[in-house]
């Protein structure tokens, strides 16, 4: 029997890990996994059940994606492919496999049939970007008793964040989905911040294609209730910035702030979205108090006497006030909104805006034009 | 919940791979001393517990655990060019159930690659910390036993994971007559059997219990004024010097808590009655998400005759979905639990009642011939009593007088059921000597026994040679070819009438007296102060 199926398509600070702690602790008697891709969002999912009853019920599993995958898709009935012990993941960042490069400089990989080299470094860590396909392979081997076995552990298999997997990770989707298993997902399509695979296959569902391809291939081998409302409206984003965060993805349909009075008590005289010139810089450090938020550790501009993160690193975290260091491209895309800003780029920055709950400020220079709409150019206010 | 399979490698007197496929309620396993059956509910308890002796094995650790005859071929093979690896030991649990938790330990991570789900336990040399160490030993020709201190015991799942014993949903209570006691005395094992008999939530609260007496104890103005004086009598430092309960330890109720039998301590009340109180408590568990395997080592060993009785109704009636092993030498112990439970070892060979095709037969049989052909060194069987009187004098006489069952080899009359006690005796590999009249058929004999003829274990003895005679009784021929007119061929007249002390003018009247009187005979035969002489197929019955 195919247990229920549900993706919840979420705004950003609509509060998606607190509604699947929710749902975990509504699940009683029976085993919850809770999965996610990054290790920080693992982290705030513990966190999150802490916050709301002080602990981790014994019947609740959390792992991130990888952990899920080596002990529960590739351990358990790896014998009918290979036989040494996997020692650990490594990460990687670029197609991993390489045998030799040609005289020209072209990459040349090993083959799928030489197993300890196409999925394992020397030291028999299996590489990040090929695990969902060797679990994959060990499922068709196993005869599907790798899902029918995880499906028997895990009842309840919950998928924060889903919108990071692709390649592999949507079969292991669709047969979970496919398993007895009760399979809920959430996600945003527009916050995909990690491009870490590789894979050529489910291509074009890379880069917030998530809900697509569950429409269309995973609805072919089982139901799935595509949930749209439910996690439409973020409860930290004010307004403004839902509507100025939105304009990223034109093509969706614009997130909404909630109304509840407690998200929207007495916002603070600084709230609003800014171009922040640099002389500004270290006075709206002081002023403001804002967290930084960068593209990668070799980002140029940072007070590191102040909190800094990196985008991909803050998703799923909130801030009062946020300050960002943009890239090239976005401070392009600020200029002219007809820019070309790479899907990933894209999704860092939308990520970025949307942490602030009040304000946004962007640490760039700006002419004599008039701001982009929904910005104010930020001036100093004597100290009262 | 329950263990399928276990099977064992290098631990103690197993060295190949020992296999044993256990029944879901009771197991009773049987064999004579040194058989191994101790060392077989010793291996499931650490493989569930880690616990050997009611300690941690892996702070244990020695070579005594492993197999002699491993231990020595890898002693031997370290001179040689091709040194053997350090040994393993291995106890293998195949397992079933449907929780989530049997789930999460299923995979195909086992000796026989299977789908299944299990626990594997090893005692492994320690390869990713002292390769180096133990090339070094290696190459300086250093070793000359196992290295233990480079071991280690990891405990696995099938689905290849590391795991501890809290991740087995099967508890094991060990009920033996070991002495294995906590630091303040009480019994290690009671303690864990009322542990495990617990719920979650109950566990938790005697756990708070146990942390308010320790903190009233703190809170005490006696103790408060008493720590004040020893600061100061301790001007060591500026540091605050106090007693107080020790908060240390993880597991601190189970420790430091004492289980009592009408206010008696328990380790002070009588051995019988201390494994008669762990098995009804181990009986008593009904958890859902635990199951209890409940492993019982000569449970005949400290009780009397009547609270043996008494166990063993307990342990019949109310197993309930519990699983248990019993290891016992007692045929009493093994009759009355039922034959069909029966697993009999020898020199690590298995048979179970239920599997032999004479299976019928000896569910009817009353055990205990069953079990002495089990128990016995060697076997001579025979057909009646008369046949084991004379066989047993035969064999006095050529052993300076000794009684066969004094050198271990017990001569067991089957009626009629040869075949049936040789099926059981060549799957546990029992040496036996059959003892049988040819009734003037020997090719019958021969056909019957034809299975048997090349067997070195299993020696056929009759007499190729067919007597006849024009005697008749009733009507009916008379049959030359049995016991007793094959031990008048070999006496002759005189003697044996002597022997039996009656009157016959002819070897005819003679054979009638003593068709007429077998068990008499016998006995005149062998309590005879004269020298016998024995037919040959007799000789051979006998021979060592």
């Amino acid at each position: 029997m195919i247990g229920a199926n549900k993706i919840v398509v979420a705004a950003a600070g609509s509060g998606k890990t607190t509604y699947l702690v929710e749902e975990a602790l509504k699940t009683r008697g029976e085993r919850v996994l809770i999965t996610t891709y990054t290790e920080s969002n693992e982290a705030e999912i513990r966190q999150k059940f802490f916050e709301l009853v002080g602990h981790i019920p014994a019947n609740v599993v959390i792992m991130t994606w990888f952990s899920f995958l080596i002990t529960h898709g590739v351990k358990p009935f790896q014998g009918s492919l290979f036989d040494f012990s996997i020692t650990g993941m490594v990460l990687v960042s670029t197609q991993s496999g390489l045998r030799y490069r040609t005289r020209l400089g072209q990459p040349v990989f090993w083959p799928e049939e030489e197993i300890d080299k196409h999925y394992f470094d020397p030291s028999r860590r299996a590489f990040s970007d090929k695990l969902p396909k060797l679990a994959i392979r060990c499922t068709e081997r196993s005869g599907g008793a790798v899902m029918d076995r995880i499906s028997r552990v895990f009842p309840n298999i919950f998928v924060d964040e889903v919108q990071d997997l692709a390649g592999y990770d949507l079969d292991i989707l669709t047969a979970l989905a496919c398993s007895s298993a009760r399979l809920l997902m959430v996600g945003d399509p527009r916050q995909v911040t990690y491009l870490t695979h590789h894979e050529r296959r489910h291509q074009k569902y890379a880069d917030g294609g998530i809900v697509d391809f569950l429409r269309s291939e995973l609805r072919k081998k089982a139901p799935i209730d595509i949930d749209e409302t439910t996690l439409n409206r973020s409860h930290r984003n004010s307004a403004v910035i839902c509507a100025v965060s939105s304009r990223l993805y034109p093509a969706l349909p614009a997130s909404q702030a909630c109304d509840c009075d407690r998200c929207r008590a007495a916002p603070p005289p600084s709230a609003g979205l800014f171009i922040l010139q640099k002389g500004d810089y270290d006075h709206y450090l002081s002023a403001v108090r804002p967290i930084q938020l960068r593209d990668k550790i070799t980002s140029i501009g940072v007070d590191h006497r102040s909190l800094v993160m990196n985008f991909g690193e803050s998703k799923g975290r909130g801030f009062d006030h946020v300050v960002i260091l943009p890239t090239e491209p976005m401070r392009d895309w600020l200029t002219n909104p007809a820019s070309d800003l790479k899907p990933q780029s894209r999704a860092k920055f939308y990520v970025a805006i949307t942490r602030a709950r009040h304000s946004v400020a962007i640490a760039m220079d700006w002419g004599a034009a008039p701001p982009p709409t929904g910005f104010a150019l930020y001036e100093r206010t004597a100290p009262a | 919940m329950k263990i399928d399979k276990v099977k064992i490698t290098n631990f103690k007197c197993y060295e190949e791979t020992f296999s044993l496929s256990l029944n879901d309620g009771l197991n009773v396993i049987v064999g004579g001393n040194e058989s191994g059956k101790t060392t077989i509910l010793e291996a499931v308890h650490l493989a569930l517990t880690g616990l050997l002796h009611g300690r941690p094995l892996k702070n244990d650790l020695t070579n005594y655990l492993f197999n002699l005859g491993a231990q020595t071929k890898y002693i031997e093979s370290l001179g040689t060019a091709s040194p053997l690896p350090p040994p393993a030991i291995t106890i293998e649990l195949f397992l079933s159930g449907t929780s989530s938790e049997m789930a999460e330990l299923e995979g195909n991570g086992n000796s026989e690659k299977v789908k299944a789900s299990g626990v594997i336990f090893k005692i492994e040399f320690d390869e990713d910390n002292y390769k180096e160490p133990y090339e070094e030993l290696l190459k300086a020709g250093a070793l000359n036993s196992i290295p233990i201190e480079y071991y280690h015991t990891p405990m696995w799942s099938f689905g290849r994971k590391r795991i501890t014993a809290r991740n087995i949903p099967i508890k094991s209570a060990l009920i033996d007559s070991s002495n294995s006691r906590l630091q303040n005395g009480s019994d290690v094992y009671v303690s864990r059997i009322i542990r495990d008999v617990l719920e979650e939530a109950e566990r938790a609260s005697i756990s708070q219990a146990h942390r308010k007496l320790k903190d009233a104890f703190g809170a005490d103005p006696n103790l408060k004024l008493i720590n004040e004086r020893i600061t100061k009598a301790a001007k060591i430092s500026q540091k605050a010097v106090s007693i107080s309960v020790d908060l240390s330890s993880q597991t601190a109720w189970e420790s430091s808590l004492m289980t009592y039998i009408d206010l008696i301590p328990f380790q002070y009340i009588g051995k019988g009655e201390q494994c008669v109180i762990k098995t009804k408590l181990a009986l008593s568990a009904r958890k859902n998400a635990e199951a209890t395997a409940i492993l019982l080592e000569e449970p005949e060993n400290h009780l009397s005759h009547a609270r043996l009785n008494e166990l063993i109704a307990d342990l019949t009636d109310q197993h309930g979905q519990k699983q248990i092993i019993i290891s016992t030498h007692s045929s009493f112990v093994a009759n009355k639990l039922g034959l069909d439970h029966l697993i009999v070892l020898r020199d690590g060979e298995v048979a179970r009642i239920s599997e032999l095709q004479a299976n019928d037969f000896f569910k009817k049989l009353a055990g205990y011939d069953t079990l002495r052909l089990a128990l016995a060194t060697r076997a001579i069987l025979v057909e009646g009593d008369s046949d084991e009187l004379v066989v047993q004098r035969a064999y006095m006489d050529a052993n300076g007088g000794r009684l066969p069952i004094q050198d271990g080899i017990d001569v067991i009359s089957v009626g009629t059921a040869f075949l049936r006690f040789l099926e059981l005796a060549t799957v546990l590999k029992i040496p036996v000597a059959v003892v049988t009249d040819n009734d003037g058929d020997t090719a019958a004999v021969e056909r019957k026994y034809a299975a048997y003829k090349d067997s070195e274990l299993v020696r056929i003895c009759f007499d190729p040679v067919v007597d006849t005679g024009g005697l008749t009784i009733s009507g009916k021929a008379f049959n030359y070819n049995t016991l007793e007119p094959k031990l008048l061929k070999a006496n002759g007249l005189t003697t044996l009438k002597a022997i039996l002390g009656v009157e016959a003018a002819t070897e005819d009247q003679l054979r009638i007296h003593m068709r007429a009187n077998k068990t008499d005979s016998a006995l005149a035969i062998f309590n005879s102060a004269t020298v016998i002489a024995y037919p040959d197929y007799i000789q051979k019955a006998i021979a060592p």
